[in-house]
């Protein structure tokens, strides 16, 4: 049987000749389990209270849901692209549209299924990222912000150009759904909130376990400093590259979710620097290199800009984006910061190595 | 083990290396003096990959490395530090020697306790054991200096190029720093190439001198005789007292 045992700031649990030890003190949480469970909780808690409490069906908390969840997809491959290249691209959402624009056409013209589709996306998004990867070590600073700012646009113009393809801003109708209705609508977005949530949950264990690795810790060096990266005889260039490619293909996925969420693709909503913004805050406010950070920053930043859209009005982009400066102004370390110790030794991270065989 | 062959690069109208040609042999400490703007860095950057040549060769333990990438080139054996220390300010010193080891060639089988037991070893090493878990932005320069040195020699170089130790260091800590980079020389097998502008340490400790002027190398010899020669005093020694 299980022996709880408390103790000063943290409780012990024996159970099957097993220790379990728990750390009471919010700030000193290690262990994600707990997080995880609230996590995956709160969409079906949120529905059933909704529905069974106050009787009224909350498509629109759903929708924020998923928002959010959204945002965690884009902010986390983000983050470890910033990591793994040293560069801060400001056209992530550029990735997004092309898998969006794959998913859609091969799901219209082709009558693909969204599970052959998410490959393609996946794929053209990654090709389209290793064919311009090389601007991640000829270019930096103000010049890699343009190039990368400047794909969105372009794109953007393409969509219009050749509408007869992509239709504009009316984008690509009748994109096959992720599965079939259920007949009620709420709870069909209830099941789009949890394959969203199970999308940024997979990405954030990837990039976790990538963080922890050798390379995670290569990525960290070269973040730091490339020379000294280089001096470490860290191939920098192939690992920029890895980054660059494989992140953008995950952002890419993003699109792709989105195309059978919706049943449909539309470039320019995606490609709008509103967008763009949002992720950018997102990453920032969760805090350097932080990827559980953008969990709770993701949630924040979708509440406040859906609170803002009913409370606001026409101003609500303006009020959203005050509110989300002041955020910024204060929180200088992000939402993670406010749970990490002061303490020198909390800047280690933990690595975990493991020997070749 | 280092032939550099008629090395030359030019910055624009500036020919910052111009024909330089040398051999550095194995176990040796060869010191790199000159005027500034004498080329002794952009010598180092050459050497260790960080700039590729307009001409010349660079032959590494028999192996052409001219056109090999710097990490290439520290897979080889060959290490550097940096005229200004270049350290991972928000690391700690330990972290600092941890993440060269794992980062390294030879890091790659190891576990991360094994790495840290070895990134203990050198930081003790250069008696920077207290400090490790100091944020390598808050050490003094002196401190950051040995940092700097402890991580390139925890990458298990066979060639060492130590680009001014000494930069901004008083007398005393000028002292312990030559004494530790000659007892790292023979205690790890190494080999060094050392850029110095305090010449009386370096006169002290290398064996042999190489002086540049307007990058071209205008003496190679034994310190007590390389700042006896007429073009280096007229160049440089006769600035300071010796």
């Amino acid at each position: 049987m299980a022996k709880i045992e408390p103790r000063r700031g943290r409780i012990i649990i024996h159970l099957l000749g097993r220790k379990y030890e728990w750390t009471v003190e919010p700030r000193y949480w290690r262990n994600p389990i707990f997080g995880l469970i609230i996590w995956l909780a709160l969409p079906l808690l949120l529905y059933l209270t909704a529905t069974t409490v106050f009787h009224y069906q909350p498509i629109a908390l759903m929708s924020t849901l998923i928002f959010a969840n959204l945002l965690i997809m884009m902010a986390v491959p983000f983050n470890l692209q910033t990591i793994g290249t040293g560069r801060l691209s400001f056209g992530p959402h550029f990735f997004l549209a092309v898998g969006g624009y794959t998913a859609a056409l091969l799901s219209r013209d082709l009558g693909l299924s969204p599970a052959l589709t998410l490959p393609a996306a996946f794929f053209v998004g990654a090709l389209i990222a290793l064919a311009i990867s090389p601007i991640t070590i000829i270019s930096r600073g103000v010049y890699y912000v343009l190039i990368t700012l400047l794909l969105p646009f372009i794109l953007g113009e393409i969509t219009y150009w050749r509408s007869d393809i992509f239709g504009a801003e009316t984008g690509i109708p009748n994109v096959e759904l992720l599965f079939p209705t259920t007949g009620n609508v709420t709870l069909d977005v209830v099941i789009f909130v949890y394959v969203s949530l199970a999308i940024a949950l997979i990405f954030l264990f990837f990039v976790d376990r990538t963080l922890r690795s050798r390379y995670g810790l290569m990525m960290g060096v070269i973040n730091e400093d490339e020379d000294v990266a280089l001096s470490y005889g860290i191939n920098v260039r192939q690992i920029k590259i890895i980054t660059f490619t494989l992140t953008s293909g995950a952002m890419a996925v993003c699109g792709w979710f989105l195309a059978h969420y919706q049943g449909s693709f539309s470039g320019p909503v995606w490609l709008m620097p509103s967008f763009l913004i949002m992720v950018l805050l997102t990453a920032t406010l969760a805090g350097k290199g932080a990827i559980y950070g953008v969990v709770v920053s993701a949630y924040i930043v979708a509440t406040l800009r859906e609170v803002t859209r009913v409370s606001f009005g026409e101003l609500s982009v303006v009020i959203l984006f005050l509110i989300l400066l002041a955020l910024l102004y204060t929180l200088r370390e992000g939402f993670w910061g406010l749970y990490r110790k002061r303490r020198y030794r909390e800047y280690e991270p933990s690595i975990r190595v493991r020997r070749k065989s | 083990m280092l032939k550099i062959s008629n090395l030359t690069k030019r910055f624009g109208g500036i020919i910052a290396v111009n024909d330089v040609s040398f051999k550095i042999e194995k176990g040796e400490i060869v010191g790199l003096i000159g005027p500034n703007g004498a080329g002794k860095t952009t010598l180092i950057n050459l050497i260790s990959g960080f700039y590729s040549p307009d001409n010349g060769k660079i032959e590494f333990n028999g192996q052409d490395i001219t056109k090999k990438r710097m990490n290439e080139r520290a897979k080889l054996g060959i290490a550097r530090t940096f005229q200004n220390p270049r350290v991972i300010s928000n690391m700690t010193a330990h972290m600092n020697v941890l993440y060269a080891i794992l980062g390294s060639e030879y890091g790659k089988g190891m576990t991360m306790t094994e790495a840290g037991a070895e990134a203990i070893y050198y930081l003790d090493l250069f008696g920077l054991l207290k400090k490790r878990d100091v944020l390598a932005g808050d050490l003094a320069i002196y401190e950051l200096r040995l940092l700097e040195l402890a991580r390139a020699l925890a990458l298990k170089p066979k060639l060492l190029l130590i680009d001014e130790a000494m930069a901004g260091l008083n007398p005393v800590e000028a002292e312990a720093v030559s004494k530790l980079i000659n007892r790292i020389r023979s205690e790890f097998d190494l080999t060094i190439m050392w850029i110095e502008h305090v010449l009386k340490v370096l006169m002290r400790s290398a064996e042999r001198v190489l002086v540049m002027h307007y990058g071209r190398l205008i003496a190679d010899g034994k310190p007590e005789d390389v700042v006896r020669r007429p073009e280096v005093v007229e160049a440089y020694i006769g600035e300071e007292e010796v």
